[in-house]
């Protein structure tokens, strides 16, 4: 099965799988980055030095990770190869929540790539990116600025280049936004008119169509957002051990690195980018139009 | 090689006030700050431990993959932490879908197992959930509740509480067998029941500490931070999460049909745990 190559992040992707979230390869006509085959997996890679239920990584870096009854992925030591390897059962849907999920962060993370737990937003000609676990209301506030007019870069894993001339450069990664049924509908859509995310589940994905800003953009701000409705108001700038200290709510997937050995790039690297865009900033999550208007507010101040 | 100490019960059964004891208790006995978010013991079904230590969006999981891979998590987490890990938890003990138990005993250094009378807890629980008294008496009989139903909190995974007999019996039964605190005695005698239950959990306690805790968790000084700073703790919107705070309560409140729907329903529990089911 042959498919047109796809974009995510700049790479130029091959799959056997269908991934109808990515745009189709439309830039130069360079050589494939990463090549997505159906396969077999081993149940067992060789040396795995850690245990961990779902990950195996092996001593020359081939990394396994499996999700029960779904399926089971292989990512090659330079993150260029993931062979898929479907359970009985599984949908495609099924499998793309965890290819696009857990295995395209070891994918970036074998690839020098920084991964954030943060939507993106361009602010001008730059980004700004919020940050926070699962459930802060990340994507909500995606969602919301995009219905202001603001193009989105990414939704809920945003990843940066550290090696770009310029400094930290987020790669766009495709044009949806995942949302709780209740956000979708609070926004005027219907759950009809998007696709749950895998059978079963209350999550959809909205189309960003021309919200989504597809040209990587210069990282300007890198703000958690608090989920702690006792936090203060405003905006708030952590010292330097206060922002290493949020190391765990601002990575994606953050122990992902013990288990690739990553963690000492890795830790350099969000160290640099604190130093970018000049520390972290916190912000209690914003859950009414009057927070959101206060967001929105904020973009030009962030990027400047 | 960590573990956990589990702090177990039906919902409304005096878990929270357990665990803002033991919070003071470890802390030498200082008063507690409603300020702020009381982060000690979390609930054993946060998906946020699940997120950070399989390295999954938990969000995205099936409710069956959350239940399966919670087994998984609470080995997971015990081999990657050195400290004890205290957790909340309102599931009744049992196994995944694949017959793996939900608080595997290798990862457990203990629990403690409040429970009380299924007449008070009727009351508090229509309180706290908004339900009437008829309906939380249905509730507490109900085989295979759940709270926390899936998708409903994002917050917290399903879990399965069972009927309040059910959710008992399996926590006596559990492996290991916990430490049974009843809301009845620690309501009469805390600093008793506090020092039992301090030397179960490994912990050594002053005199001082453990009287310091007893104090910052008076039920009249929990009502009256909870007026000034709020506790928010899954109870219906505008209610009190510190109600009233006493044993016996019920007798008030149910009518005699409904004392007795709930002691048809629950007195062979009832009378194990020796609760007067006269009414």
């Amino acid at each position: 099965m042959q498919h047109e190559d796809l974009a995510i992040c700049g790479l130029r992707v091959r799959s056997d799988l269908a991934l109808p979230e990515l745009l189709p390869w439309t830039a130069d006509a360079r050589g494939v980055d990463l090549v997505i085959e159906l396969g077999d997996v081993p149940d067992r890679v060789s040396g795995a030095a850690e245990t961990h239920p779902l990950i195996q990584v092996s001593a020359d870096g081939t990394c396994r990770f499996a999700m029960p009854e779904v399926a089971a992925f292989l990512v090659s030591p330079d993150g260029r190869a993931v062979t898929v390897a479907p359970s009985p059962g599984a949908t495609e849907a099924d499998i793309r929540v965890f290819l696009l999920g857990t295995v395209f962060a070891i994918v970036c993370q074998r690839r020098g790539l920084l991964t954030l737990h943060a939507c993106c937003v361009r602010a001008g000609s730059k980004a700004v990116a919020f940050a926070g676990d699962s459930g802060v209301g990340k994507s909500t506030l995606a969602a919301r600025l995009r219905a202001r007019g603001h193009a989105l870069l990414t939704d809920d894993v945003t990843v940066v280049d550290m090696e770009a001339p310029g400094g930290p450069l987020v790669l766009p990664t495709f044009p949806r936004l995942k949302l709780w049924r209740d956000a979708l509908e609070s926004l005027g859509h219907t759950v009809d008119g998007a696709g749950a995310i895998r059978p079963g589940l209350d999550k959809y994905q909205l189309p960003l169509d021309d919200g989504f800003c597809n040209t990587p953009l210069p990282l300007a701000a890198l703000v958690r957002l608090d989920g702690n409705r006792k936090a203060p108001e405003g905006l708030r700038l952590l010292d330097a051990v206060q922002g290493l200290g949020e190391l765990g709510k601002v990575l994606y997937r953050p122990r992902l690195m013990l288990r690739l050995g990553t963690q000492a790039r890795q830790m350099a690297q969000f160290l640099r980018l604190l130093s970018f865009v000049g520390g972290l900033r916190t912000l209690r999550r914003p859950e009414t139009m009057a927070g959101w208007s206060e967001v929105e507010a904020l973009l030009p101040v962030l990027a400047d | 090689m960590g573990g956990f100490y589990w702090i177990a019960s039906y919902p409304k059964s005096g878990n929270t006030w357990m665990r803002l004891l033991l919070a003071s208790l470890i802390d030498g006995g200082a008063p507690l700050d409603f300020s702020r978010p009381v982060g000690f013991a979390p609930s054993a079904a946060s998906p946020s431990d699940m997120d950070l230590f399989l390295d999954v969006e938990s969000s995205e999981l099936t409710p069956v993959e959350q239940t399966e891979l919670r087994h998984d998590l609470a080995l997971a987490v015990a081999a990657a932490t050195a400290e004890p890990q205290y957790r909340k938890v309102h599931d009744r003990w049992g196994h995944s879908p694949s017959g793996r138990p939900l608080f595997p005993p290798a990862a457990t250094l203990g629990s403690i197992y409040l429970v009380r009378d299924p007449r008070d807890v009727a009351v508090s629980w229509a309180h706290h959930s908004g339900t009437t008294l008829d309906e939380a008496i249905d509730f507490l009989g109900r085989p295979g509740a759940v709270v926390a139903a899936a998708g409903k909190w994002r917050d917290q995974f399903e879990q399965r509480v069972d009927s309040w007999s059910a959710h008992v019996a399996s926590w006596l039964a559990a492996e290991p067998v916990p430490l049974v605190v009843a809301y009845e005695a620690l309501s009469a005698d805390p600093l008793r029941v506090l020092a039992q239950v301090a030397i179960h959990c490994g912990l050594s306690a002053s005199a001082d500490t453990l009287a310091g805790a007893v104090e910052a968790t008076r039920f009249a000084r929990l009502q009256q931070q909870e007026r000034i700073d709020g506790f928010e703790l899954g109870q219906k919107a505008g209610r009190r999460f510190f109600r009233r705070g006493i044993a016996g309560g019920w007798r008030d409140t149910l009518s005699h049909a409904q004392a007795n729907r709930i002691v048809r329903d629950h007195g062979a529990m009832m009378e194990r745990l020796a609760y007067d089911t006269g009414v």
